[in-house]
């Protein structure tokens, strides 16, 4: 930076600072010189130091500082020198302490003080009598070293102390809280050659400080320059109010789908046996199904709003596959407790509720994006709340190619790659099912979607007709995690303000 | 989640075939499988047959036969050879109306070793927790016959009415002491809940063989290295899966080279004999191959890939193997065509119907009103639906107005369904007291709300602010500003609620209904969090809010 530049860049205080430089080096100096506080000086020397004006030394020293009591004799005078103004004339110890207005102590002290320095004389009869001396006289005239040594500037260097000095310290340092000697850091500047160069330019000339209204109102700042600010400085952080992570890559989610021509459903919470897992076909005796798999409600524990001709349906097929070709599951259906409420286990309930609708739309494409529910311990990999992202498409004549290729789609869409593996899965809505592998290119392979036909038994009850559907559900949540760079699933639901803040928009 | 343990030399002379590692992981696709580990040092295969209802597969000898079927090893499905056994079961009225079903068989022929009693005790035990729905649906024993004396009697006893001596024990015990003492017996007990008798499999000198579907006798029903006659029994309340168990370890053990002897189920009104093999067949069409998989294929195809399946074909009649019964619809037929022609050979098709995408217009809504709120400063949280009482109510100095608990949770941190989302602001605040503040949060969410015997569920933000001078006025003007954005009137009124401070608390009207609660934080509610900063709140019905714009 050019001098003229580095001169207008100042600050009104290091401007202060700077111009006493040339002959003053010390902090301590620096602040008595140009008045400012210690922090001011402080920040200014850092600030000069950081644009190469000035170098700061700093070392450790011992050094003689003025104490509490070191301070207020310097403004009325050392004990001893008031004990000998009260004795123009002998008193007892009582007297002198009126007289001087001193504490026992202080008394003691000074007694002591003016004893060694012969200026009194101490005669212990009945009560004790003291008197001056001539020396006592003299020293009185002549002033205390003591007390010239306190008018000195503090802090002193211990080092450059003369002899006669060295001795008076000695002295005081016996004292209570007159003067102490410590070991401390010392500051000092000194200007670089930038700075000897600076000094020299017109530090003097008037820089606006700051952009005011009733500067640009006025006018005023015509002719004038404005203080050159250091642009590369660091400052403060600043926290803005924003959507939390892990909801906004579902928000983007969401918009994908819109994109891809998918409508969105939506479903309750509090879901029934009914369109949980009967509606999908999965036989109340499933695995899937024992009490501890799902979160079933206390109260109310039965829905009312079943659409009871539908459930008839269901029930058909699960006992003997209601005229699609399929033998059913073949067991008495238990019609009170498809009504049983529970949490929803799965989004495929929503696409269930979606078929059976009145509103449903053929060729259509649905998707969901939904908290769901598991019965599981929570860990880093399992959440009680988790979301599904899921949903069908149904036409008339669409088979599994089709289902290959929107495979293919979601896996451009949601993994950033072409290059995927369709293996044979098992669903029990499903017939047949697949899962989708694809190899991100930089998690390696990843399992992103299961997918398959809706089996039959599923679509004629709901929808009154078989029709192809494809079901599809993503599995989002490690995709997610990977794009916000964190490796504990708990951190999508994070509670931590500082993490919110500061994770990664993506 | 079936994941089973093989040796990988076990199955190669299973197959009769050497198999690198890899080529089992991919053979693992076709029975809907995943490699999950493979320990060469302790020649150890592992692969989880997810989700299937193929339990078949949860053996080497069942995942072997399939292997052959794909390597055009052997084509169809094999037959056992059944020896016609001299064993009777007398299934008594008794177990009717209690776990009806009975299957069992002899195999002999062949000394059991330590690695196939696992192999055993394995597909016995995945078999009874998945498919036999932890032994309720089906449970499994297995026992050396010759201990035996037939006929043996399957029947249900009074509890205390028996007493023998349970496996890995050494004192006898009735059933009831097995139940609340043997470790097995406390659980599986669940399954007997509210049976006066219980079922038990005893042979003819009276001695009980095992107390069904607990334990075994440590005497008669325990089957050891060196036996080389082994009797299986599976029971439960399906007969269609009891007989299926008895079906997949006669297979497996006739793939061992035993020979299998049939036993006769003698029930009070009819006679079974176990292993019943008899084929099912499903008539399939050709185009049903087409509607699935776009494919055309010729009859020789169709039947090639069948025979590779393992299935028997003729004139388009599939014959389905007897340890197999997950063919409801001929589709699962047509399923397992595709799986051998290759899912990866089937053509895309790209879907081509021109169709709208659109979102639910709420979810419009509720973006809107969370970019306002952003826009004013306000972090965005997201909390777990599932909560608990305490959080709900106790510390927010609340009565409870309408929750909808969960009936066996598993946690109480996470066992009600929360009714207001407000908490989980207080519970934000509770984490992050050490955190720069001001601290300004919001949260939308689904509530659920239990109003006597129905549920209202709804869409709720909660917004809250906590610093030094947080106040009522920071907080009504959020409100105030939120409905000047989408012009709607607010009238304020007074209001009492618990969890905020008595007479800096307001209630919003709009349209004459409720649709917020705002205020000061009551500090009793701020104390009960462990809280020491002010907090102004509000929580506003999004449902009903939308539900105005709409009408207006």
């Amino acid at each position: 930076m050019d001098i003229k530049k580095l001169a207008e860049s100042l600050n009104p205080v290091e401007r202060k600072v700077v111009k006493v430089l040339d002959n003053f080096s010390s902090f301590h100096d620096i602040v008595k010189i140009t008045g400012l506080k210690d922090v001011e000086v402080a920040r200014a020397l850092q600030w000069l130091q950081n644009k190469n004006v000035i170098k700061i030394n700093e070392e450790q020293k011992e050094l003689v500082f003025l104490d509490e009591n070191g301070g207020k004799y310097l403004k009325y005078g050392l004990p001893e020198k008031k004990v000998l103004q009260s004795l123009e004339k002998p008193a007892g110890i009582s007297e002198l302490k009126e007289k001087a207005m001193l504490s026992d102590e202080e008394i003691a002290v000074s007694l002591g003080v003016l004893k060694s320095k012969a200026a009194i004389e101490i005669q212990k009869g009945k009560d004790i009598i003291v008197s001056m001396t001539d020396n006592g006289r003299h020293l009185l005239k002549k002033g205390f070293i003591e007390e010239q040594f306190l008018k000195e500037n503090f802090p002193r260097d211990a080092a450059s102390l003369n002899e006669e000095e060295k001795f008076v310290v000695d002295n005081l340092r016996k004292r209570k809280k007159i003067i102490k000697v410590e070991l401390s850091k010392v500051v000092s500047a000194k200007l670089t050659e930038t700075g000897k160069k600076l000094v020299k330019e017109k530090l003097d000339e008037e820089l606006i400080e700051k952009a005011t209204q009733s500067l640009i109102k006025t006018g005023s700042w015509k002719g004038k320059k404005f203080r050159r600010f250091d642009v590369k400085i660091n400052v403060p952080q600043v926290f803005a109010g924003r959507k939390q992570h892990y909801r906004r890559f579902l928000d983007e989610v969401r918009l994908k789908f819109i994109a891809l021509g998918f409508k969105e459903m939506a479903g309750p919470v509090v879901e029934s046996d009914f369109w949980d897992m009967d509606a999908l076909f999965m036989p109340q005796f499933h695995s899937a199904r024992d009490i501890h798999q799902g979160y079933y409600i206390k109260e109310p524990k039965y829905a009312k709003d079943l659409p009871e001709d539908i459930v008839k349906n269901v029930k058909a097929a699960h006992e003997n596959g209601f005229g699609t070709g399929s033998k059913g599951w073949r067991y008495g259906f238990d019609v009170k407790r498809t009504h049983r409420h529970i949490l929803r286990t799965h989004d495929t309930s929503i696409s269930a509720r979606t078929l059976a609708s009145k509103d449903l739309k053929i060729p259509g494409k649905y998707f969901q994006i939904s908290r769901c529910f598991r019965y599981d311990v929570i860990d880093s990999t399992h959440l009680p709340d988790f979301n599904q992202v899921g949903g069908f498409v149904i036409e008339e004549g669409i088979n599994f190619g089709h289902l290959k290729a929107l495979l293919r789609l979601f896996a451009e869409e949601f993994a950033e790659t072409d290059e995927i593996r369709i293996k044979p899965s098992y669903f029990p809505f499903t017939e047949p099912s697949a899962e989708l592998q694809a190899k991100h290119p930089e998690m390696g392979w990843i399992e992103l979607a299961g997918a398959g036909i809706f089996r039959p038994e599923l679509v004629k009850p709901l929808v009154g007709k078989e029709v192809p559907v494809i079901a599809w559900g993503v599995g989002l949540d490690r995709l997610a995690m990977f794009k916000l760079g964190i490796k504990d699933i708990r951190l999508l639901f994070s509670h931590d303000l500082g993490f919110l803040r500061n994770v990664k928009v993506i | 989640m079936p994941t089973i343990t093989f040796s990988l030399k076990d199955l190669q002379r299973l197959v009769g075939k050497k198999l690198a590692i890899g080529e089992v992981s991919e053979l693992a696709h076709y029975g809907k499988g995943d490699l999950e580990n493979y320990d060469e040092e302790a020649d150890e295969v592992k692969i989880d047959f997810g989700d299937t209802n193929l339990p078949y597969l949860w053996s080497a000898e069942g995942f072997a036969r399939l292997i052959k079927g794909i390597l055009g090893m052997q084509k169809g499905f094999p037959e056992i050879k059944l020896q016609k056994g001299d064993y009777q079961v007398i299934v008594d009225k008794s177990v009717a109306k209690i776990r009806p079903f009975i299957a069992c068989f002899a195999a002999k022929g062949q000394k059991i070793d330590e690695y196939l009693l696992k192999q055993l005790v394995q597909l016995q035990e995945k078999f009874c927790e998945t498919y036999g729905r932890r032994r309720q649906k089906v449970s499994i024993g297995l026992y050396s016959y010759k201990r035996l004396k037939f006929p043996v009697h399957y029947r249900a006893v009074e509890p205390l009415a028996v007493e023998f001596i349970p496996l890995e024990f050494k004192a006898k015990m009735n059933l009831r002491e097995m139940l609340a003492e043997h470790p097995k017996g406390k659980e599986y007990a669940w399954i007997l809940d509210g049976l006066e008798k219980y079922p038990v499999l005893i042979d003819d000198k009276n001695e009980v063989m095992s107390f069904i579907p607990i334990i075994n006798s440590n005497f008669t029903g325990k089957l050891e290295v060196g036996d080389e006659n082994l009797f299986f029994e599976a029971t439960g309340t399906d007969e269609e899966a009891v007989n299926l168990a008895a079906n997949i370890f006669a297979y497996a053990l006739h793939d061992r080279n035993f020979d299998i002897y049939s036993a006769e189920m003698k029930y009070p009104d009819r006679k079974v004999v176990i292993p019943d093999t008899k084929k099912e067949a499903v008539q399939i069409k050709n185009e049903q191959i087409n509607n699935l998989f776009g494919l055309e294929l010729k009859e020789s195809e169709v039947k090639h890939l069948l025979e590779k399946s393992r299935y028997n074909f003729r004139d388009y009649k599939v014959e389905v193997p007897a340890y197999r019964k997950d063919i409801l619809h001929p589709y699962d037929i047509i399923e397992d065509i595709g799986i051998m022609y290759g899912f990866d050979k089937i053509k895309e098709l790209p879907l081509t119907t021109f169709t709208i995408g659109s979102t639910l217009k709420i979810n419009e809504f509720i973006d809107k009103v969370r970019e306002i709120i952003a826009g004013l400063g306000y972090q965005e949280v997201m909390s777990p639906v599932l909560t608990n009482k305490e959080f709900l109510y106790k510390k927010m100095y609340m009565e409870d107005f309408g929750t909808i608990e969960i009936e066996d949770y598993m946690s109480e941190t996470y066992s009600a369904v929360r009714s207001w989302v407000l908490p989980n602001m207080m519970e934000v605040f509770s984490k992050n007291k050490h955190v720069e503040f001001p601290q300004k949060i919001f949260e939308e969410g689904l509530v659920n709300i239990r109003k006597s015997d129905s549920i209202v569920e709804c869409s709720r933000i909660a917004i809250a602010a906590s610093h030094e001078s947080a106040n009522y006025t920071e907080i009504r003007q959020v409100l105030d500003y939120v409905m000047k954005c989408f012009g709607l009137k607010c009238d304020i009124e007074e209001a009492e609620h618990n969890s905020f401070i008595e007479g800096r608390c307001a209630r919003a009207i709009v349209k004459g209904k409720k649709v917020a609660y705002l205020g000061e934080i009551n500090p009793q509610v701020l104390e009960n969090w462990n809280l020491e900063m002010p907090v102004a709140a509000m929580e506003l019905n999004l449902t009903e809010l939308f539900k105005m714009i709409k009408n207006k």
